[in-house]
Order: C-alpha cells, then structure tokens, then sequence
C-alpha cells in the first residue's frame, strides 16, 4: 500500500501553560543551588564587556559613543550567540520527552530560548537606563523592541533549521559555534564599522546580527533611525531566516523522534 | 465507531553498519556509500479499537509492539499504510518519563502533567489527589533525587493515570510498588474502563491481557500472526514463548 496517512485530532493542549512550564523549569533547573543564581547569567557578558572596554576604548579613543555603543552591541549579540547555541541541541535535550509522548516539538525549540531572553530582557532595560544622560525618544525605544522582534525571529529561524539538522549530523552544533565566534568579530561589536572600506559594508549586512545592531544603536543612542527601505531589507532578511526555518524544520519534523 | 483504525501499516528502519552522523561522513557517503541493514519492523499491520474497547498486544521482545504503539500515539509516521485515530489520545509508554531530579514532587506534577496534555490550571488543581494517590503527600516539598525508585513510579502512576483523556496507550507499566499500590492501580484501571476509555495495552503479563482486555492481537515477525478474546491470545503468546525441550 503506498498511502500514508496519520489523521488523529490535535491534541488538546494548553500551550501557553505548557511553555510556561517548560520556561519555569528550565530556569529553575539552571540556577537551582548556584552561589549567584540568575546574576551568573549576567556576569558572562558583563565581564567580557569590562574587558572590551578597557582594551578597545583606547584602540578607538575617538569614535563617537564608543562605550554605549559597545554595551548595546554586547547585550544584543549575547543573546544571539546564546540562543541560538541552546536552540541547535533543544531537540536532542529534551530526547526523552518527545520519543515518549505527543509534546508538539516545535515548542521545545521556541522554549530553549527563553533562558537567553529573560537575560536580554534585563540587559534592554540596563541599556535603555545607560542612555538615559541622554534620553532615547519613545519612538526609539519603541523601535528597539521591533528589532527585538526581528531579532527572536532570525533566532527561531536558526533554531528550528539548526536542531533538526543536528539529529541527523551531530557536529552541525561545532559547525554553528565556529561561524558564531568568527560572526563576533564581523559584526561590527568592538570596532566602528566606518574603520572598514564602503564596499565591505553589504557583506557586513547580510550577517543578521549587525542590521539589528546597527539599527539599535541609531534608534538609541544616535537617535537618527535607519531608513524605510532599509527596515524593509531587515524585516524580509528576519522573517525570510524565520520562513526558511520553519520549513525546514517542518521537512524534518515527522522523523524527528527516530533521529534521536 | 471506532476510536482507531490501522491498515497495512509498515515500519522499517534503515540501520548503516558504521555510523556518519557528521555533516563530514554525510559527504563523504555520496561518493563512498555505506551498506546498510533494512529491519523490517512492521510489516502490513491492521487493527481496529472500538471506542470503549480495551486491545490487548502481545508478542516477543523485538518483535514491532512499542513501534506500533508510537505510530499509533503520532510519535513515529509509518512507511506506509493508513492510520485513523479518532479521539484524543495518551500515550503512557514509560512511566516517569520527563522527571526532574532536581525539582520537587509538586513541580514534576505539574511539568509532567502539561507535557501529557493537562492545562496548568488542572494540573495545579490534581497536586493534592496525586500526592494523595501515591500516598507522598509528606514528601511534596522532597527533590525526586532523593526518592526511592518505588516512589517515583507511584508518583508517575498517578500523574499518568490523571492525565487520561478518552484513549489511554500503555507499554508495559504495570508491574509497580508493592502489592497495595498495584491493587489500586487496577482498581483505578478499571474505573478508567468502566467510564468508557479506550484502551490499548501492551504486555507481556498473560494474566492482565486475560483480565483486562475484551481483544488482543498477537504480533510476529512484524505481522498479526493471531487475533482473538484477551485469555485466547495469551495462551497463544505462553505457547510461542514457552522454551523448547531439550
């Protein structure tokens, strides 16, 4: 017989309370018994900024807001780096639930995020506070969250792609995490992205990180927002990540249980 | 009507006799393929549940039981074939499956309670009759860790138990605590029946196919090699799996 057909009724399922639980657990579990708790996944960046700032505050004594510029871009790219780490193995994490039980799996991948975006949220409202001798507009921080927005898309995006793919080939993890430590120093973090030649800046854009950084920062700190078009090219670039994510993730999904 | 339906269903896994699963030994497999090994898990199965009706499943370890039940739960898609499932349905394939050591008993009631379909709000609402049923209510506020393996699968028990919706798919989790606990299992099994659940069960036990179930299948060779009332079936299991004389 060459039909293949599963119609079974959706499960019914609370998904909001089920990813409240998943979200509450994992953070549980995280800082459960640890001298600092939640403060450890503060200190990561922080101290890897303290570094930063004392090394390169003097490589580039004269860019303009060169230390807020700095703690936005750190914070932002944090959460990229991390995220999408927790997202490339979430599947494989959490292996013992999804071969076992009809848990939609698409929830697991969103969830593993939520650790890395309980830390941007505090870090926005620190950033947004570290501009406040000079007060960002609302309708810059209003765009800031739009590019929050963009950016959990673009993180999703990776997520779903990167942890199917991990099941079938499990170095898909150290692949991500060399193209994330070399994109740290291609993104315009540590070094004012006017230092490189025009031409390079396109490439430049085409990593998702440095839109939604540079954007920030012009939104915050400048105050002079990017253009419409160029929003336009962020808004396909994140929800195109978003789309191609989903689709493949969807490809890979009804074999998800056998990979693991 | 029925609650389930499968028709031809197949199930084969593709098993490589040295593993790549590197994107490097991906490449490198175009050009140098590996063989591999076709285990033919399932092969043709059909089967009909009545809604109410409890479907016992017998058959030797290996033999495509636990693969069955998946598909049929939606954990694994078949090859090929049709399957049907009308109603809601709870897998209960392990027991305990998705515990945190390091979290409470309550936590774990409610972590494992959503995972198996329950809102938050009826799970925060079935803490006190779990802990009741497994008769750990002193030990609430207790990291699992630190439970004894009894414990645990009383806990698993009730939460499971509490977790049913109108089908409930069991592999193999009878066999828990001590003879007290098991007596109220089955009595609470029973109620699950007589409140009109339907079940498919999974067992090597002989004696609760006959006890439990109105149907069972034997499964060999990943096909249906018999099909009967619950007390016929397990004889026939008994009869397979009865040693050879020397």
């Amino acid at each position: 017989m060459a039909t293949l057909a599963l119609t079974a009724p959706p499960p019914r399922l609370d998904a909001r309370g089920l990813i409240w639980t998943l979200v509450r657990t994992d953070f549980k579990v995280r800082y459960h018994r640890t001298w600092l708790g939640f403060l450890w996944a503060l200190l990561k960046p922080i101290s890897l900024l303290l570094v930063l700032l004392t090394v390169f505050s003097s490589v580039f004594p004269g860019a303009p807001n060169f230390r807020l510029n700095l703690v936005l871009s750190l914070f932002l790219w944090d959460f990229f780096a991390e995220s999408t780490k927790s997202g490339v193995i979430s599947l494989h994490q959490k292996g013992y639930l999804i071969t076992k039980t009809r848990l939609p799996r698409w929830i697991v991948v969103v969830t593993s995020i939520s650790n890395p975006l309980i830390t941007l949220g505090v870090y926005s409202v620190l950033a947004i506070l570290c501009v406040a001798g000079r007060p960002p507009s609302l309708g810059g921080v209003l765009l800031f969250g739009v590019y929050l927005v963009h950016l959990c898309a673009i993180v999703i995006g990776i997520s779903l792609a990167a942890s199917v793919l991990f099941l079938r080939w499990r170095d898909v993890n150290q692949i991500w995490e060399v193209i994330t430590s070399a994109g740290f120093f291609i993104t315009p973090i540590v070094f004012p992205i006017g230092v490189l030649p025009e031409r390079y800046h396109f490439l430049l854009y085409c990593w998702p990180p440095t839109p939604i950084i540079m954007f920030s920062r012009a939104a915050l700190i400048d105050g002079a927002p990017a253009t419409l078009r160029a929003h336009l090219c962020l808004a396909a670039m994140a929800f195109g990540i978003l789309g191609a994510g989903i689709l493949l993730y969807r490809r890979h999904a009804p074999r998800i249980a056998e990979h693991l | 009507m029925n609650a389930i339906e499968a028709e031809g269903v197949t199930k084969a896994f593709e098993i490589p006799h040295a593993s790549r699963r590197t994107v490097r030994g991906a490449l490198l497999g175009y050009f140098r393929p590996l063989p591999r090994e076709r285990l033919q898990v399932l092969d043709g199965v059909s089967l009909e549940v009545r809604q109410g009706e409890a479907l016992g499943i017998m058959g030797r370890n290996g033999c495509g039981k636990s693969t069955l039940l998946k598909i049929l739960s939606g954990i694994y898609a078949a090859d090929a074939g049709a399957v049907r499932v009308r109603t809601h349905v709870t897998p209960v394939l392990e027991l305990g499956v998705g515990w945190n050591p390091e979290l409470d008993a309550v936590d774990n009631i409610l972590l494992l309670g959503t995972v198996m379909g329950l809102s938050l709000a009826e799970a925060r609402a079935a803490v006190d009759r779990v802990l009741d049923f497994a008769e750990l209510s002193r030990f609430a506020n207790l990291e699992l860790k630190h439970y004894s393996s009894g414990m645990a699968s009383r806990l698993a028990y009730a939460v499971a138990f509490l977790s049913v919706r109108e089908t409930l798919i069991l592999d193999e989790i009878f066999a828990v605590g001590d003879a007290g606990f098991r007596a109220r299992c089955e009595e609470h099994f029973r109620k699950l029946r007589a409140a009109g659940h339907t079940v498919v069960l999974v067992s090597h036990t002989a004696d609760y196919v006959e006890r439990f179930c109105d149907r069972a299948l034997l499964i060999e060779g990943g096909k249906v090699a018999r099909e009967g009332g619950g007390a016929e079936v397990a004889r026939a299991y008994l009869e397979l799996t009865r040693p050879a004389a020397p």
